[in-house]
């Protein structure tokens, strides 16, 4: 079992590095141009030359890029081109911001969605099951920006009953210091309950948009996985070899796992994703908002930056589901 | 993004291809589902084709008073700068339908292709494909696409090639693996026998059983690029401004909205919504109809 | 004194479906009786799975189960889970028809072993742990300490089916329901698990239902006989009255039939002044596994079919009959050995040119279905050859399949169908059509007619005694089924873990086999004639244990491990292969020097 952690671990390394180099090639083999970008389009030669050198984009690209892995191994990726401050603290503070995000809502949505889906399983081909089919497959074909807006509009417009979409906070409110940059944590840590109600409350519509996308294929994943599993030769045998039915449940349960955390591996990717576009709407400052502004402004470490850490971040949840994977079903080994 | 089926388990219960049989025969126009979707990818094909023609006001320019609520003249209102929604919202599928159906045709054929030589001929080639293939799903097709877009210039030819080449694995992933399961079967040890060569025996056997998979998430694939392509434009890397693009039109009326003005995100959220839900249950449909075991 | 374990009146077994209630099971009305074996006959999809579970009061999700059912007084349906729960597993036992899929994939044997035990004893972990091992020993698993933690998939399917059928046992049930428990398992292993069965029916009064598709299990086991079709019992007989006169449509064709085949001859030896068509000489051929290890999968076999022949290769699981097959046709390639037709070698041929030669040798694999490209039609099917290797206009082709179908008794209707459209015995039919295509000299017949039903299997060999006859077809036919043997080769070479171990006209091997394998082999053979049953006689060849996997073969007999009568210089020294008459060559020192049942004690 170690051999394989270390195995995948070793592989999902490879990987990462393997995606920033050719990110960073692919980035500077387009046609966009960042100095142009900076100092305008009209400006004159010497400015230009003067802006590119100090991008460091003079140098040939392999000088550029043995500059940029060289500080990559010392943990430096570099500062920003717009901002100036270096990459890793920009991350630093925006990642928290979105992993919060991504994980309430799944949460939640695991927590609506799994109970349903396994209750249309025991009874399928009925009216319950029908409905869900299609909220199945309506949830999961929604553009999650624009039910962020509707969501917006009626909880916070016409019903007051959620704030204005302006970010993590009340824009007057006196944040808690950034301990793990997670709003709900730090203010509960450092006791602040206003700041921790602030916090959910300016949280809980923009959880709910997502998880209201990502329920859709969980729930059609656990209905459909826990019928097959139901229907098994093996869970009949255990009925016939009349093993009582709290084991039985939990045997079920446990079959019907694996498909289910494949899938919340291809979600969490999709999370990341829209966790961009619904940071937009409700203003939150997460990864998404940062890697919009870096792509819009041609900040290429910025850029770089989060492609590496998003690489990382997204290969450590498979590694993690792929272990859970393995630690379920013996079979995966081979 | 592609929704894996579950697994069929092993000892499964006939049962469930007999409810699936019964399906098959059940005629085209009885079953709910095919409908929906057939007439919405019906009308968003016709739309993409003639939608701009028949729109009652040029969709790129001011047509009358801003922020006009939806009235007689203007059926779904206009926005901030004049231009009438209606128009806009019907000429959009030009821009997101094509463009994702023809990404969606592109992955889908060198997906296909690529993934049948993977799982055909083992070695090298195919675990360096399964590799490259594994590194790129395992990243945010989102924030890949931005990136892709942004840099290489936000025309139409180079969101349907970043498109394409994000939704390629998904085909070679599909491909490779029935191609796998294909390859084992007794009917190409007799097309072997029979004197086949290999080459033969791909394109003439193989291929062709291969294909169901990938041509039952074509049509959920072009959902997904209508999703991609709206968001893009959402946040400013997609499509330009003025073209009328559903995403865009969301966009720009945003702001507006908390003052109230409704109109102008809710058609095009709306047209967005039932396009993407028809091409999803196209293909839910015709898996049901199709799926053998 | 034999009293009533279970009655069911009006038994149904109901599956909810989109489209409205299906009933697999209808208003069924049955007796079982202690000490009794009945055995339940039915084709596929009549309702005998589902008949079988609901006497346990189960149906496979989302079924259900309703009538009466009366367990030793009690209705069975009445009974609140929590006492059903008691009585299954231990008063009434299960044994499924798939072992591996039966058992759940993600706990180790022993686990599940022990869970079962503790659902019905008051035991400790490790107390159920032990018994999960004397389990496992009783019935010959060596090593069962270590046995007991592989998973379900590191088992073979033999090896499953002991466990289970242990666990089923070891209750001590009143009524056992098996449920074709022995379908897929080598001929000497279903000989084995089958005489077990009967001896704890006999020891213990155990009631048994049998279902099976097999009227030979039937004939030699069963004291009487139920046959289920669409649902409902069509026949409640005693075996002998069944197997005399049977009542409906169904059983009097496979009774039909299968008495035509008991008192068919042996194949003729036939005039050997043919010319050798086919030659084999020391055919090796091996596989590298995962681990390292080396899999013999053929060892030195040399064989000739003469022109106009036709050989049958048998053997069970490891035998390596069916990669001797595919060495022929060159779907694998050997390590060593040459393959001689007529005068050409054909394991040193180039591949293109192998290509052409192909439309010499033909094939007919076991699974008709997974043999047929799904998308194809008869027609397409049958023309790919012909269009491959020869020029035909479209008329003549029209016509030549015209002339296929005839001789394989198709009709011309069926051209234009596609596979999914015809039953097995016709699927089959279409692939012997596609391999006559091309005027083969030689046909590789690879278990044509194991995974047939019992009529169209009948069918079919006729069908190719037929061809044989009229097209001077010569073939080589691979199968675990003797009986087909005897009655369509001339010749025959009998296969163990990669070597010949007997072979010669089969008129001789059967009749008097020399070769202690199969000895036990045709022991295990079971006739449907409920007059001369195996249970009636007495066996003193029987093989103990598995049939191995032919990984890290000893250096002396391969069957040494399981054989009644081996010694210390079987086990030492290479075995090979002899002549004990003319034409009759054995693998073993001791039947060739007639000394078989002698054992040596001083050894």
């Amino acid at each position: 079992m170690g051999r394989y952690v270390l195995k995948r671990a070793g592989i999902g390394l490879l990987q990462a590095l393997g995606i920033t180099i050719v990110v960073f090639f692919v980035i500077r083999a387009l046609p966009a141009d960042p100095v142009a970008r900076l100092v305008g389009f009209n400006s004159s030669p010497e400015v230009y030359k003067q802006a590119q050198a100090s991008l460091g984009l003079d140098a040939s690209i392999w000088s550029q890029f043995v500059t940029y892995m060289s500080g990559l191994f010392r943990g430096d990726l570099g500062v920003s081109w717009v901002t100036g401050s270096p990459i890793l603290e920009e991350i630093r503070s925006a990642l928290p911001i979105t992993l919060q995000l991504i994980t309430l809502s799944f949460a939640l949505a695991l927590l609506v969605s799994v109970p349903v889906g396994i209750a249309t399983a025991k009874r399928p081909g009925g009216k319950l099951d029908k409905g869900v089919f299609g909220y199945g497959l309506f949830a999961g074909a929604q553009p999650e920006f624009w039910w962020g807006l509707l969501f917006i509009f009626f909880f916070y417009y016409s019903w007051g009953l959620a704030p204005a979409p302006l970010g993590q906070y009340a824009p007057g409110l006196d944040p808690p210091p950034q301990i793990t940059g997670m709003s709900l944590v730090d203010s509960l840590i450092t006791g602040n309950f206003t700041a921790f109600i602030d916090a959910a409350w300016h949280l809980w519509l923009p959880v709910m948009t997502l998880a209201f996308i990502v329920s859709g294929p969980i729930i059609k994943m656990t209905r459909q996985s826990m019928s097959r599993v139901l229907g098994s030769e093996f869970i009949l045998y255990q009925q016939a070899s009349g093993l009582p039915s709290g084991q039985i449940a939990r045997s079920t349960i446990r079959a019907s796992l694996p498909p289910v955390l494949t899938l919340a591996g291809i979600l969490f990717g999709f999370l990341l994703g829209g966790a961009v576009l619904i940071e937009q709407v409700f203003a939150f400052n997460g990864l998404g908002s940062y890697s919009v502004r870096a792509v819009l402004n041609l900040d290429y470490p910025a850029i770089q930056g989060t492609v590496l850490i998003i690489t990382v971040v997204s290969l450590v949840v498979y590694l993690v589901l792929d272990l859970l994977l393995a630690v379920i079903d013996p079979r995966v080994k081979n | 993004m592609t929704i894996p089926q579950a697994p069929p388990v092993e000892g499964e219960h006939p049962l469930e291809n007999l409810a699936n049989e019964k399906l098959k025969t059940k005629r085209w126009f009885h079953d709910p589902l095919l409908v929906v979707g057939i007439v919405i990818v019906g009308v968003a094909i016709f739309l993409a084709a003639f939608g701009e023609a028949i729109a009652p006001y040029d969709p790129t320019v001011p047509v009358g008073p801003p922020s006009v609520p939806p009235s007689g003249q203007y059926w779904f209102g206009t926005d901030t700068s004049g231009l009438d929604v209606f128009s806009r919202v019907i000429s959009a599928p030009r821009i997101d339908v094509t463009l994702a159906v023809s990404a969606a045709l592109l992955s889908g054929i060198f997906g296909t292709l690529i993934g049948l030589m993977a799982g055909f001929y083992r070695g090298v080639f195919s675990s360096l494909v399964m590799r490259i293939s594994d590194v790129l799903q395992a990243f945010p097709v989102f924030i890949l696409a931005m990136v892709l877009v942004a840099l290489s210039g936000r025309n139409l030819t180079n969101l349907i090639f970043a498109l394409t080449f994000l939704y390629t694995p998904i085909f070679i992933r599909l491909t490779r693996a029935e191609v796998l399961t294909q390859r084992e079967r007794s009917y190409v040890e007799a097309a072997r026998a029979a004197g086949n060569s290999d080459f033969k025996i791909a394109l003439k056997h193989v291929l062709p059983n291969s294909l169901t998979p990938s041509l039952i998430q074509l049509s959920v694939t072009v959902g997904f690029g209508i999703l991609l392509t709206a968001g893009l434009s959402f946040v400013g890397a997609g499509v330009r401004p003025p073209n009328p693009e559903w995403g865009l039109m969301i966009a720009n009326s945003a702001p507006q909205l908390v003052l109230g003005e409704w109109w102008t995100s809710l058609f095009p959220g709306i047209a967005v919504s039932l396009t993407v839900v028809g091409f999803a249950a196209l293909s839910n449909a015709i898996e049901r109809r199709v799926a053998t075991s | 004194m034999t009293s009533t374990i279970l009655k069911t009146t009006g038994l149904n077994v109901v599956y909810p479906t989109p489209t409205g209630q299906f009933k697999a099971v209808n208003d069924v009305d049955l007796e079982l009786r202690s000490g009794e074996i009945v055995g339940l006959i039915g084709e596929s999809g009549s309702g005998k799975t589902s008949l079988a579970l609901g006497l346990l009061a189960l149906a496979r999700h989302p079924g259900k189960v309703s009538g009466h059912i009366d367990f030793q007084g009690r209705d069975l349906l009445s009974l609140d889970n929590d006492e059903l729960r008691e009585i299954r597993g231990r008063s009434i036992g299960l044994i499924t028809q798939k072992p591996r899929q039966s058992l759940n994939p993600f706990q180790n044997v022993g686990t599940q072993i022990g869970r079962v035990y503790r659902a019905h004893v008051k035991a400790s972990k490790s107390e159920a742990n032990d018994h999960a091992i004397e389990l496992l020993e009783n019935v010959g698993i060596n090593d069962a300490p270590r046995r007991i933690r592989a998973y379900p998939h590191e088992l073979s399917g033999g090896m499953a089916q002991r466990a289970l059928i242990s666990m089923a046992l070891s209750a001590q049930p009143e009524l056992l329901v098996a449920d074709e428990p022995t379908s897929g398992l080598d001929v000497t292993i279903q000989a084995q698990f089958l005489d077990r069965m009967w001896q704890r029916a006999e020891e213990t009064g155990t009631a048994v239902l049998l279902v099976t598709q097999d009227l030979g299990i039937v004939a030699n086991y069963c004291d009487r006989v139920l046959v289920i079709e669409n649902g409902k019992l069509v026949e409640d007989a005693p075996t002998r009255d069944f197997f005399a006169n049977p009542r409906d449509a169904y059983s009097k064709r496979v009774l039909a039939l299968a008495g035509e085949r008991a008192v068919a001859d042996t194949a003729d030896a036939g005039v050997s002044t043919a010319e050798p068509l086919l030659r084999i000489e020391n055919l090796r051929k091996t596989f590298k596994l995962d681990d390292g290890k080396i899999l013999s999968a053929v060892s030195d076999v040399s064989l000739t079919v003469m022109q106009g022949q036709s050989l049958g290769l048998v053997g069970e699981s490891g035998s390596g009959k069916t990669t001797v097959g595919r060495l022929i046709l060159r779907l694998l390639d050997a390590d060593e050995g040459s393959i001689w037709f007529r005068d050409t070698e054909l394991t040193s041929m180039k591949t293109r040119a192998f290509r052409d030669f192909r439309s010499k040798i033909q094939v007919v694999f076991q699974d008709p279905f997974d043999s047929l490209n799904p998308r194809w039609s008869v027609e397409k099917a049958i023309s790919e050859p012909i269009d491959l290797h020869m020029k035909m206009s479209k008329d003549e082709k029209r016509l030549r399949i015209t002339e296929l179908l005839g001789q394989v008794g198709l009709p011309e209707s069926i051209r234009t169908v596609k596979p999914a459209g015809l039953s097995a015995g016709q699927q089959q039919r279409v692939c012997l059509a596609r391999a006559l295509s091309t005027n083969p000299d030689f046909l590789v017949l690879d278990e044509p007619t194991s995974a047939l039903p019992p009529v169209a299997r009948v069918e079919m060999i006729a069908l190719l005694k037929d061809l044989r006859e009229r097209l001077g077809l010569s073939f080589i036919f691979i199968s675990h089924d003797l009986s087909t043997v005897r009655e369509l080769c001339q010749d025959v070479a009998v296969m163990y873990l990669s070597q010949i171990v007997e072979m010669g006209p089969t008129s001789k091997v059967f009749a008097h086999p020399e070769h202690p394998y199969t000895q036990a082999l045709l022991d295990s053979v079971l006739f449907h004639d409920p007059l001369s049953r195996r249970v009636d006689r007495e066996h003193r060849g029987a093989l103990v244990g598995e049939i191995p996997s032919p990984v890290d073969l000893p250096k002396g007999c391969y069957l040494a491990g399981r054989c009644p009568f081996a010694e210390e210089k079987c086990r030492q020294e290479p075995q090979l292969l002899e002549f004990t008459e003319p034409g009759h060559l054995v693998r073993c020192w001791k039947a060739v020097g007639g000394v078989l049942n002698v054992v040596d004690t001083e050894a």
